[in-house]
């Protein structure tokens, strides 16, 4: 277990302020954030190689505020391999290990032992990160702390890398926490998202639902929401229109009017009346050649000004009414749909996917 | 482009005129004399002692400068603490002192009639006139030198290897034994290159606090003061010669590959 409680750290002319934060024992936790935000700054300071001038540091339930670095009991594993170069890979691996059954078994698991005698120096940048991770895990930590370990690495490289580490997590069931600026990365890792901005915790929590339910227009936009409109909110009388679905949770909200420019959306949501932001995820956003009748209580017909195929999907951008609406929907639907620049179709989301903040 | 060619042949020409200003008088001086003082190392015992003194006492100054200075390099370089800076200038001071000024300055320290000097010589260890003196003289001019270019060694190798260590268990001084030492040792092998050729070279210094016994450097003076250029010649090429052997150690130091991550 990771527990922050109101750390404060400064690192030079940087300053690390009021970070608490949760990483259940045994779960993966992710910090998300733009560059300069403090992600390597916060690594360190769990490390204790960064000295947090207040607040209190728990790692395994312990209070490690004022401990050392070598008691922590921890590993961390750089974007930059940091490994020592005038070892060898073997010598690397056993620097810090428990004991060299556990430096042997993870450099057979990562699939380095063959390098064991080379010199670290004539590795790859895969080899070397995958040495890396062998280096931190050999010590058997109960903390795992990861800067952008695969960043740099190329996509099959760094799919095997995260699928060996991901085979050592659900046998050790350590605790991680990475830093990375990939939000899908976050999203296919995470059971906690923590959303760092300037040296400060902007948002925290499922990165599902940090994904979806941004804090702010900027968190929106660094985690590439496509739709973020500024507008006006006006909450719809007290109770639920008939159109309001789904749970409890939903059913307590406030119907609420937002308007942007020449649109009007109706959304769920406490908010105070007056100006404010919406997001919808494009995958949210669905297209069809006519209006219907479905529970889609936002429908706008506009004219398609952009495709951009990306990967399985495609961005397609409609203008509605001066307004631009990002759907991503399959390739299939856009030949079916005989989606082309200048074709007239419906953009629908529901008003549980717009996302107020 | 007339104009470039001729700015091209105007550095050429300056580069020229400095390195011969560099080149012609060591040249000269090893060629006029150098051959009599290879053959005077086997004659001249005055010259064979003073060059062992001179040996000596620099790699005793030397071997103190690395042991003292080496930690004050490493906090310089690693570390932020109140008066940093002005620790930093004070370990550059007796670069910018001239070094007889230096050696007056060690004279009142470590006189007899001062009382730390007074205090060694009663409990048996005259500085001054004796080689302690010369140890110290030297210690006093190069030892900045060292830290200078030990402070550089340190701040070459990325602070995070040391933290790598720490979180795979070592305290810190086994980190800085295990990882930054033999990562910046190629370095402090040349600052302490450098530090014992300068000390090696000391004259202003050891002529005001110790004049005998003589190392080379004051032997050379004393040799052009009492008999002349010529005596003089020997001597002084000996000097020469010798501090070729560091030089072409640092040379063999710095064509090292650095460091990687």
């Amino acid at each position: 277990m990771i527990s922050l409680q109101h750390v404060d750290a400064r690192a030079g002319n940087f300053r690390l302020a009021d970070i608490t934060f949760e990483v259940p024992q045994g779960s993966y936790g992710v910090v998300i954030g733009p560059a300069g935000a403090g992600k390597t700054t916060l690594l360190e300071t769990i490390a204790g190689v960064v000295r947090s001038t207040s607040g209190r540091i728990l790692l395994g339930g312990e209070d490690l505020t004022h401990a050392p670095p070598e008691a922590r009991r921890l590993g961390i594993v750089y974007q930059h391999a940091y490994l020592f170069p005038h070892l060898n890979v073997r010598q690397n691996v056993e620097y810090g290990a428990a004991n060299k059954a556990a430096a042997d078994d993870v450099m057979q698991r990562f699939g380095v032992d063959a390098l064991a005698t080379r010199s670290v120096t004539d590795l790859s940048g895969g080899e070397r990160q995958l040495v890396a991770i062998a280096r931190a895990l050999a010590r058997r930590p109960e903390v795992l702390l990861l800067d952008e370990p695969f960043s740099a690495l190329d996509p099959r490289t760094r799919t095997i890398a995260r699928r060996l580490l991901r085979t050592v997590y659900y046998e050790r069931r350590f605790t991680v926490l990475q830093v990375t600026h990939d939000f899908a990365e976050a999203g296919l890792l995470g059971d906690v998202a923590i959303m760092l901005d300037r040296g400060r915790i902007v948002q925290q929590g499922d990165p599902e639902e940090v994904f979806r339910r941004p804090a702010s227009p900027y968190i929106a936009d660094f985690l590439g929401a496509e739709n973020v409109f500024a507008g006006v909110a006006k909450p719809i009388g007290h109770e639920p229109p008939d159109w309001v679905e789904g749970g409890e949770d939903e059913l307590n909200q406030h119907a609420v009017a937002f308007t942007t420019g020449a649109l009007t959306f109706y959304a769920l949501g406490d908010v105070v009346p007056g100006p404010t932001h919406a997001v919808i995820r494009a995958e949210e956003v669905s297209l069809s050649a006519e209006t219907s009748m479905s529970s889609v209580q936002n429908q706008f017909r506009g004219t398609i000004v952009e495709i951009v195929p990306a990967g399985a999907l495609s961005r397609v951008t409609v203008d509605a009414s001066g307004t631009p609406i990002v759907a991503a929907v399959t390739a299939r639907s856009v030949r079916e749909l005989g989606l082309a620049n200048g074709a007239e179709v419906v953009a629908g989301f529901k008003a549980t996917a717009v996302h107020l903040c | 482009m007339a104009s470039r060619a001729a700015l091209s042949v105007v550095v050429a020409i300056l580069s020229s005129l400095f390195l011969l200003f560099v080149v012609v008088p060591v040249v000269g001086l090893v060629s006029s004399g150098g051959a009599r003082g290879i053959a005077a190392l086997a004659s001249d015992a005055e010259l064979r002692a003073s060059l062992l003194l001179t040996v000596v006492t620099a790699t005793i100054a030397t071997v103190l400068g690395v042991l003292g200075a080496t930690p004050v390099a490493y906090l310089l370089a690693r570390r932020a603490f109140p008066g940093r800076a002005i620790l930093a200038a004070l370990m550059d001071l007796p670069l910018v002192i001239p070094h007889p000024v230096a050696g007056i300055a060690l004279l009142l320290v470590l006189g007899r009639a001062s009382p730390i000097g007074g205090a060694l010589y009663a409990a048996g260890l005259r500085v001054a006139s004796s080689p302690t003196g010369i140890v110290c003289a030297m210690l006093f001019v190069s030892a900045p030198l060292y830290v200078s270019a030990a402070r550089e060694a340190f701040a070459r190798v990325d602070a995070r290897y040391e933290a790598v260590a720490r979180t795979l268990g070592d305290d810190a001084w086994r980190a800085f034994r295990r990882v930054t030492l033999p990562l910046s040792a190629r370095g402090l092998t040349a600052a302490a290159v450098v530090m014992w050729a300068r000390a090696v070279s000391e004259f202003g210094a050891i002529v005001i606090l110790t004049y005998n016994p003589k190392v080379v450097s004051v032997l050379s003076y004393d040799r052009f003061t009492s008999y002349g250029l010529s005596e003089a010649l020997p001597v002084a090429a000996v000097l020469v010669l010798f501090a070729i052997v560091p030089l072409a150690a640092l040379r063999a130091l710095r064509a090292g590959a650095p460091a990687s991550r």
